[in-house]
């Protein structure tokens, strides 16, 4: 994989990049998350839940280029292992701490 | 004349005064930890292996729970890129129910689903997708 971007800087969500910041996202994107998830319970149409899916996406694909261009180095390092050992978290901890500490979750 | 009768006797035999004697009787000491001491050993290690055990399994817990709340957090967000991409296509697919039907009388064009009320995804024809 080159790299956790494409060619305008946007982090590209694949798994690897999702499952790293998905601490964050976990606690920023919670709102978004949340509301997605009871419309989907209420109906499970596809197209009635189109405009709070967008939200979702908004908001996770903005964090993500937020955590990307605040700690970049470190995000990439941590992108980088999660890639190698197939978004296992115990074998990235050296990075994840790194990662964590330039962009603290809240 | 020099016989072998007059050779002297070389025998293989007992030293003088015979053997030292052997002992053949048993001896096991009765000494060494008792039964209590051998089951208390043996029931402190066994708690001892379960006590970590047991530690073990909440580490283990503890990282399955990890892997499990990344997984929920970004669960809505692929849900909802898999939405809108099943959103452009279901219209595609209406458009095209819509012009192959248009002859045949009667039919509503469009959904054309169960009774229920609930929104069921398209049947595809494979009865477990995920089995085959």
């Amino acid at each position: 994989m080159a790299s956790a971007v494409d060619a305008t800087g946007n982090p590209i969500p694949t798994s690897a990049v999702l499952t790293a910041s998905s601490k964050h996202i976990s606690t920023r994107c919670l709102q978004e998350n949340v509301a997605f998830l009871k419309c989907k319970k209420k109906d499970a149409n596809p197209e009635k839940c189109l405009d709070k899916g967008q939200e979702v996406t908004r908001c996770v694909l903005g964090l993500m280029k937020d955590l990307h261009q605040r700690c970049t180095k470190e995000m990439d390092a941590y992108v980088g292992c999660m890639y190698y050992h197939t978004n296992e978290f115990d074998l990235c901890r050296k990075e994840q701490q790194a990662f964590e500490k330039v962009c603290p979750l809240e | 004349m020099a016989s072998v009768k007059d050779m002297p006797i070389l025998q293989d035999g007992p030293p003088p005064g015979g053997f030292p004697p052997v002992r053949y009787a048993r001896r096991i000491p009765n000494k060494g930890p008792s039964a209590m001491a051998i089951f208390l050993a043996a029931f402190g290690a066994f708690s001892y292996g379960m006590y970590q055990v047991g530690q073990g399994n909440k580490i283990r817990r503890a990282l399955k729970e990890e892997k499990y709340a990344a997984r929920r957090a970004i669960l809505p967000v692929l849900q909802a890129e898999e939405d809108e991409r099943f959103v452009k296509e279901w219209k595609k697919y209406l458009e095209y129910e819509a012009e192959v039907m248009k002859d045949v009388p009667g039919w509503k064009v469009g959904e054309n689903v169960y009774n229920s009320g609930k929104w069921m995804p398209p049947a595809t024809g494979e009865l477990r997708p995920d089995v085959w």
